[in-house]
């Protein structure tokens, strides 16, 4: 290699590495608005809808004190979205350059979603004087929807790039030919879909559980605090519920479509029958091991493969360069699962107190599990995402293009990731305190 | 007609939109900045009640014209993102201060001090976006831009997107935006019915109006000179761009005549098919080079197939969208009617 491409070369590895930590900060910030901007217009809606229907006060200002929120978390989710869709080209410019027509469909769709939100979240907003009280809630019904709608193209779009399809390359490395629809139901789509978007409720659900549980903690239980925790567990319960079924639906596929993938995930490095299903553990790389871990064997054959005698391919089978970090994507999967079991836990327990006793308990010990559950969701979100990224490393689009092959060639990146460190801190410092004010002010 | 061309139409027709309505909120703020963040309750009321509504709507504009082109024209695409990276990303800093600024500050009330602060930030946030769109643009109209006809930028990151008409441009952005906000602000002030607010804005309309002008007419003597093949394009005599000059300026002309006779609405009209006019001017003046003189429509299109599902995607998607935005501006942006 001459001098100068060594330079370059050097050059192109922190380009590298600050563009993704770059992507995924800045995706991680996203997710966790994105997902209140799907949920909490389901609860503005079920809190004006019995506001309609009982006349009740306290369903009427709770509609209102959120739907005051949601106009906050929306603003932040649309410019922090916006963050993402530029910095897609600007970023991985040879990605969007290669790929851009393949998977425009979804992110054209998930435009027109995103159109219809904006719309009816301006009309729902700003039109309570101007519209009848039912016209009024029917024009809150497509913000919910759309937000589930733009949330599931874009998700598509993710998923992608973790089973590639619907596209054929040339000989030059340009694709030749595409079809968007295929390319957009690929065959992680479904999975990985529904595992978001139930998250999306289950995020929303349990981090206004959690806001209210800490009132009812700190000032006793007022109904309109109460009644809050109730919604909030209400969405967030039967969402962590169903999640392990649909989280078991998109490991398999992760099986199935990216076996590297779920060796990192599982720590398996020897490919194996009976391969034990692993609670803890430290994966070792050099030495190609994961220590310290609770072994059920048998258990992840059984889970991937539907048979605790099949053979579960190790990364052994793979060459290094393809591997993904595999401490990091062991430690988030292992992260998302412990939080998911805890939230169903948490969920079962609120569950038999209602159908008993017709009211979630009042003790302290699920009040404090309660106000766990909020950053317990956002662990097992912000997880989930690094297993599905990282654990896709090092390939920007599985098995066709290299992260590293996709990144700008611009220099300064450095210095943009640090900057968006202090901006996104302002953003949602900022965001923080709004909310603290509009919690209190009187309506 | 062929489905490149179709695409290129509708995301003409998305940047245009984005700069009348997108254009006007960023002006909203750009008066703030120019009042040095001195504005009055009221001024601010009319502001919420104005834009409130609409501009998450209006912003995402922008967001379906670069999904278009990253759809319809990835080639293009890829290498604006790398050519424009700086401002591209300036704007996006201005954009998402902007979003939040004018958010914040409605919503803080209580907190006077923080309300003050958010109010600063939309301000500059909504001057700086315009501004490095402007950059931007001028800088890829101009030619300027080192870019290989097989996408690749060749030129600094840093300092290639600095270009003569580019600086020109940026101003005349940010211009657009002031006098767009304060035509459409005049048309809400009287509206609302408020008196005082509808001369402070018909004033700030006439003057901008004027001064645009002034400054559109150093524009052309600019291009005459720094950019002949986009004057070539643009000349008296030369169809349709000169043509479309000529209604550029009449209309401006027009709007200031509808606003001294206090025609508010005929005056948005006008001012708005002003704007449109520079804005078809500037695309047919690099027709058909996407990036002039390096990647042309047609080498920039995706494969085969995407264009075409683009482009039925965003038609399908327009019978949804076109009623529910009549709706919006129906609900928000009626004139008063006799009985109210």
């Amino acid at each position: 290699m001459s001098p100068l491409a060594l330079v370059q070369s050097a050059a192109g590895e922190a380009n590298l590495t600050f563009a993704r930590l770059q992507m995924a900060f800045t995706l991680g910030a996203h997710i966790v608005v994105a997902c209140l901007g799907v949920g909490l217009p389901v609860l503005m809606l079920v809190a004006e809808g019995l506001a309609l229907r009982t006349d009740d006060p306290v369903w009427r200002s709770l509609a209102r004190r959120w739907a005051k929120a949601f106009a906050v978390l929306f603003a932040v989710g649309a410019v922090s979205g916006t963050v993402l869709s530029f910095e897609l080209g600007l970023l991985w410019p040879e990605f969007m350059g290669t790929f851009g027509a393949v998977i425009g469909l979804p992110f054209t769709l998930e435009g027109f979603a995103f159109f219809m939100e904006a719309i009816f979240a301006g009309i729902y907003l700003y039109g309570w004087e101007r519209l009848s009280p039912p016209a009024h809630w029917w024009c809150g019904v497509p913000v919910a929807l759309s937000g589930l709608a733009s949330a599931a193209f874009v998700v598509t779009a993710n998923a992608w790039m973790n089973t590639p399809s619907g596209f054929t390359l040339g000989a030059d490395g340009r694709v030749e030919s595409a079809q968007p629809l295929a390319a957009m139901l690929s065959p992680a789509a479904w999975p990985q879909v529904l595992h978001m978007v139930v998250a999306a409720y289950a995020v929303t659900g349990f981090l206004v559980a959690a806001y209210y549980a800490m009132r009812v903690l700190r000032h006793g239980g007022r109904t309109y605090d109460r009644r809050a925790l109730l919604l909030g567990f209400c969405l967030g319960a039967p969402a962590a519920l169903v999640q392990p079924a649909l989280g078991h639906w998109a490991g398999h596929m992760v099986a199935q479509t990216q076996p590297v993938k779920l060796a990192a995930m599982e720590g398996q490095f020897r490919s194996e029958a009976r391969a034990p299903l692993r609670i803890g553990g430290w994966p070792d790389e050099e030495r190609m091991h994961t220590p310290y871990a609770l072994e059920l064997t048998g258990g992840l054959s059984w889970m991937a493969h539907g048979d605790a005698d099949a053979t579960v391919q190790g990364l052994e089978e793979f060459p290094r360069a393809d591997w993904p970090p595999v401490l990091i994507v062991h430690l988030a999967f292992q992260a998302m699962v412990a939080a998911g079991m805890a939230l169903c836990a948490l969920s079962l327990w609120g569950a038999v107190a209602l159908i008993r006793r017709r009211r979630l308990p009042t003790a302290r010990p699920f009040l404090l599990a309660a106000i766990a559950s909020g950053p317990l969701a956002v662990l097992a979100l912000e997880a989930g995402w690094v297993v599905t990224e990282v654990g896709r490393q090092p390939w920007i689009v599985q098995g066709v293009m290299r992260t590293r092959d996709a990144v700008t060639q611009a220099s300064g990146l450095g210095v943009l990731f640090a900057l968006t460190l202090a901006l996104y801190a302002i953003l949602f410092g900022g965001c923080a305190k709004v909310l603290e004010l509009l919690a209190d002010r009187p309506l | 007609m062929p489905y490149e061309l179709v695409a290129l139409g509708i995301m003409g027709l998305s940047l245009t939109l984005y700069a009348l309505l997108g254009g006007a909120d960023f002006g909203a703020g750009v008066w703030e900045f120019n009042s040095a963040f001195q504005t009055s309750d009221k001024e601010r009321a009319l502001l919420q009640r104005a834009v409130g509504p609409v501009w998450e709507a209006n912003h995402v504009w922008l967001l379906f014209a670069l999904v278009i082109a990253h759809t319809a024209f990835p080639l293009a695409f890829a290498a604006v993102s790398q050519a424009l990276w700086l401002p591209l990303l300036l704007a996006l800093g201005g954009i998402v201060f902007r979003g939040v600024g004018f958010v914040f500050r409605a919503y803080a009330v209580g907190a006077p001090r923080q309300q003050s602060v958010w109010g600063a930030v939309f301000a500059l946030a909504s001057t700086a976006a315009p501004f490095f769109f402007g950059a931007a643009v001028g800088a890829l109209a101009s030619g300027g831009l080192a870019i290989a006809p097989d996408g690749s930028y060749q030129g600094d990151f840093a300092t290639g997107w600095v270009q003569p008409l580019g600086i020109f441009t940026a101003f005349f952005a940010v211009g657009v935006c002031a006098y767009l906000a304060a035509v459409y602000f005049a048309r809400e002030a009287w509206i609302a019915g408020e008196d005082e607010l509808l001369e402070t804005w018909r004033r700030r309309a006439l003057a901008s109006g004027a001064a645009m002008g002034i400054l559109a007419a150093v524009g052309l003597l600019f291009l005459s000179l720094e950019a002949p093949r986009l004057w070539a394009r643009l000349a008296p005599g030369a169809s349709p761009g000169g043509v479309l000059v000529v209604a550029s300026a009449g209309a401006g002309l027009g709007s200031l005549i509808f606003l001294w006779r206090r025609a508010f609405t005929w005056a948005t009209v006008a001012a708005a098919s002003a704007v449109v006019a520079v804005m078809l001017g500037w695309m047919l003046a690099q027709y058909p080079y996407l990036v002039p003189p390096a990647i042309t429509v047609e080498a920039a299109m995706g494969p085969p197939g995407t264009t075409r599902t683009a482009v039925f995607t965003a038609l399908a998607g327009g019978v949804l969208l076109v009623p529910a935005l009549g709706f919006l501006f129906y609900l928000f942006k009626s004139a008063p009617r006799a009985d109210d």
